[in-house]
């Protein structure tokens, strides 16, 4: 048990790449979803398909629980590398359960996984499997249910899985059965399981989404794989070009057929579409983007986590410009925002990019949607009369019109007069610069009106963090029973100074992130006015554990 | 000349450029298609950035003028999400050889049903004369005084192997030949491509180079779809054959994709979307 967490329940499976740890993750998410828990799931992995270590952490609990802890109640170790690196991760009342075919003697539970995997035509890829049972034999489900999940959960060589699952069961049962009974104590109100790219894929399909496209990269790619693998049942179309400079470039030429699209990268891949973002600015293009974080620069880290992309995403695109971003610090929030940011650029046919981070993308929770408070988005259309795109209006808007039509319709990169011709004409560049700079101007009236920060808590200090790490160290606070006043910005462009210059604080206040250079920090000293400021930042590519973060704040309070 | 193609647009090409020979027959191809039923209000144009891509400026047809090297990926984007359009990406040699070369391989290989017609005058005349991917030998420009040390792209050659289902060449001078061209081009489903030599008075005037050496070919429709027969007259040093020079059948990108959908005509309204995402939820809780 946690201290100050009792209610908290851990399961961490760790192995080689290809050995089905992902998999035991999920399974043993959804089962805890099953018994009404809260749930929040980290896939730790390596960019390698076989060997190497992949661990899944699940903390559950049954009130909120918005990370995972690294001290778990139950660690299985399917090899001795996972051994080795989560021995650390046990609770004093917890249980190591080893591979007795490769380690003996250790402390914990030994358990021959291996050879009893070798009964069958695969074993090198169904240990994870053993992760499942015996967690559910700890936790306290009986025979009938362990099978039930495998058959559900496995549908490839599921007699065989079977088999071995129950044979594992019953070495397992005499030594730790039902050492952690979780049946029967939580609430009866499951809940779906989703990621945050999950999230953002559904936010986006809510608020009318006709194409998505995407080149891998991860950590976005599985908004690609998940709408491609969904796509009739959410009425998309999926395309995967040749590079992100298509990408970005193909879904500017579909949204100008009135097509709502959004494309997915990360930082290298953003970068490429950077020339396609000052495209979508100039010609007013409602481009919707969604960039997910790893550790850069360059090839960086690829399956692990950051927020070093935030100056990047504020200043994409060359020229001058509205551009809108905003971070989502939930995964449910992803959902929502989503669709919001959708509504927003094709209200002020503009880019927009949701900045999320690998965290967020691919950590699962359990989450509550409400489809009908998601946003939908509508574009202002022409109703009659000669039609000019670049119409001067007063907000800066300029309604939509799209092909076919009898009226002329031109979309142009060049600076262009109000009917798209291109222009070099002195009185018509201030003329539609003053049109691009309402615009701005507009956005940033309407978002006054919108929720653009979280706040939590009223306590002292004051803690500013945003993104991912939003849900880190509420995680934090829960743990350490800190009473604090959280500020999470939303939006960080326009960033709603006026909301948050209410936070400044006589007292010092502490900015939270996953940044070397505290971007987070500089962006709210800039523009803010934030002076004493105490940093807390983390930069080794992996999220913040909540009780660490818990005492890394205590110690500066 | 004002007509009910043509905008208000101030003209800038250089007197005697061969572009105002593109510009009258793409307006011919228009009217042509329009008698063969193809509305113009479902013509759309892109352009990338160049001397070529004025004509987007010129043209009064609705479209989107796109960057240097993107005027086929953003057609493209407009084809995906609404293929009742019929797309004409404008390019020049420079633009789609160079800077946007993958775009150009890409759309050829996946077939995608747009119409690209290449302003090759194998100079990048807006920039004062460098030498393009297409350029000679030896091409003295601006960038490569002492002549350009690299080999030419044989552009046509590229396309077939790329899988263009629909590949031509037309010469200006030749006006009327080069709008049936166009005509076939936007009429054939697939990949077309269109490449036209255009001469450059200011820094590259090959006028009397190709009154010489182009020839009109005659080649019997049905062996239109000869590979060997198209690669061996795209080689030809000797002549330049203008006319259609391949043309096979293949399924189209977006019907691969999609069948008889389309994206934006047919999308679903925001009960039936949101109906669709609660359906998935629910699954997912089972």
């Amino acid at each position: 048990m946690i201290d100050g967490r009792n209610e908290v329940f851990t399961f961490i499976v760790g192995g080689k790449a290809g050995e089905g740890v992902k998999k035991a993750g999920s399974v043993a998410a959804n089962l805890f979803s099953e018994l009404g828990r809260n749930v929040f799931l980290m896939d730790d992995y390596q960019s390698l398909i076989r060997g190497g270590h992949n661990f899944s952490v699940v903390s559950t609990s049954v009130s909120e629980i918005t990370s995972h802890y690294m001290k778990a109640d139950i660690v299985v170790s399917l090899d001795k590398k996972s051994y080795d690196i989560h021995k650390n991760h046990v609770l004093d009342d917890g249980v190591m359960v080893y591979n007795s075919d490769l380690l003996q003697n250790e402390q914990g539970l030994g358990i021959p996984i291996t050879s009893q995997a070798k009964k069958y035509p695969r074993p090198d890829l169904m240990v994870g499997v053993s992760a499942v049972s015996i967690l559910s034999c700890a936790i306290g489900l009986d025979r009938e249910e362990l099978e039930k999940i495998i058959k559900r959960e496995y549908g490839k060589d599921t007699e065989n899985n079977i088999s071995y699952a129950m044979n594992i069961y019953d070495i397992v049962h005499p030594k730790i059965g039902a050492k952690f009974n979780l049946n029967g104590k939580n609430q009866d109100n499951k809940r779906p399981i989703l990621t945050g790219n999950q999230t953002i894929a559904l936010g986006a399909c809510t608020s009318g989404l006709d194409i998505y496209f995407a080149y891998p990269m991860t950590p976005s790619s599985s908004i690609l794989h998940f709408l491609a693998a969904h796509d009739q049942d959410l009425d998309v179309t999926v395309i995967h070009p040749e590079s992100e400079i298509a990408v970005a470039n193909m879904a500017i030429g579909s949204a100008f057929c009135g097509a709502r699209v959004m494309v997915g990268s990360s930082g290298g891949g953003f970068a490429l579409m950077e020339e396609a973002i000052s495209l979508a600015g100039m010609t007013e293009t409602p481009l919707l983007c969604a960039l997910s974080s790893r550790p850069g620069p360059s090839t960086g880290v690829p399956t692990y986590t950051n927020q070093t992309d935030l100056g990047f995403a504020l200043n994409s695109g060359h020229g001058e410009f509205p551009l809108i971003v905003a971070s989502p610090g939930s995964i449910k929030e992803a959902f929502y925002l989503t669709s919001e940011m959708m509504s927003l650029v094709w209200k002020f046919q503009t880019p927009g990019i949701i900045l999320t981070e690998k965290h967020l993308s691919e950590s699962s929770m359990t989450v509550d949607i409400d489809v009908g408070k998601a946003m939908w988005a509508e574009p202002m259309s022409h109703s009659e009369g000669e039609y000019k795109r670049y119409l001067d209006t007063s907000d800066g808007v300029s309604p939509l019109l799209f092909p076919p039509s009898n009226e002329l319709i031109k979309w142009n990169s060049y600076e262009h007069d109000e009917m798209g011709i291109t222009t070099d004409e002195a009185d018509m560049i201030k003329k539609m610069h003053d049109k691009r700079k309402r615009k701005q101007d507009s956005i940033i009236e309407h978002l006054k009106k919108a929720k653009t920060v979280n706040i939590y808590g009223t306590g002292r200090p004051r803690i500013f963090t945003y993104g991912s790490t939003k849900m880190s160290v509420l995680e934090a606070l829960r743990y350490g029973k800190i009473d604090a006043t959280v500020v999470q910005p939303i939006y960080l462009e326009p960033l709603p100074i006026w909301e948050l210059d209410k936070f400044i604080d006589s007292d010092s206040v502490i900015v939270v992130e996953q940044s070397s250079f505290g971007q987070f920090s500089t962006l709210l000293k800039d523009k803010v006015g934030l002076e004493d400021v105490i940093d807390i930042k983390k930069y080794d590519g992996r999220p913040f554990d909540p009780i660490e973060l818990s005492e890394a704040i205590k110690e500066v309070i | 000349m004002i007509d009910d193609l043509t905008t208000y647009a101030e003209n800038t090409w250089c007197p005697g450029c061969s572009n105002f020979g593109i510009f009258n027959s793409f307006k011919n191809a228009v009217k042509k298609l329009e008698e063969k039923g193809i509305r113009k209000d479902k013509i759309i144009i892109t352009a990338g950035i160049g001397n070529h891509a004025k004509i987007f400026d010129y043209l009064k047809i609705s479209g989107f003028y796109s960057l240097h090297g993107r005027s086929i990926a953003t057609a493209q984007g407009i084809k995906f999400a609404n293929p009742d359009l019929k797309v004409v990406a404008f390019v020049g040699d420079g633009d789609s050889f160079g800077e946007g070369i993958a775009h150009m391989i890409f759309a050829a290989k996946r077939n995608a049903d747009i119409t690209v017609i290449v302003h090759d005058n194998g100079v990048y005349a807006l920039t004062t004369g460098q030498y393009t991917p297409v350029s000679e030998k030896g091409f003295k420009g601006p960038s490569t005084p002492k002549g350009s040390v690299e080999q030419p792209l044989n552009p046509l050659a590229l396309m077939l192997e790329a899988g263009a289902t629909f590949v031509a060449r037309g010469y200006p001078v030749k006006g009327e030949h080069l709008t049936d061209i166009m005509v076939q081009a936007v009429e054939h489903e697939g990949f077309s491509i269109v490449d036209v030599l255009q001469p450059c008075v200011s820094f590259k005037n090959t006028y009397n180079k190709y009154n010489e050496i182009t020839e009109i070919l005659d080649i019997a429709p049905e062996s239109y779809n000869d590979f060997d027969q198209a690669i061996s007259i795209v080689k030809r040093k000797d002549k330049l054959p203008i006319g259609v020079i391949y043309k096979s059948q293949n399924q189209p990108f977006h019907k691969g994709l999609y069948g008889e959908h389309n994206p934006v005509l047919n999308r679903v309204s925001k009960e039936e979307k949101r109906g669709m995402v609660l359906k998935f939820l629910k699954n997912t809780e089972e």
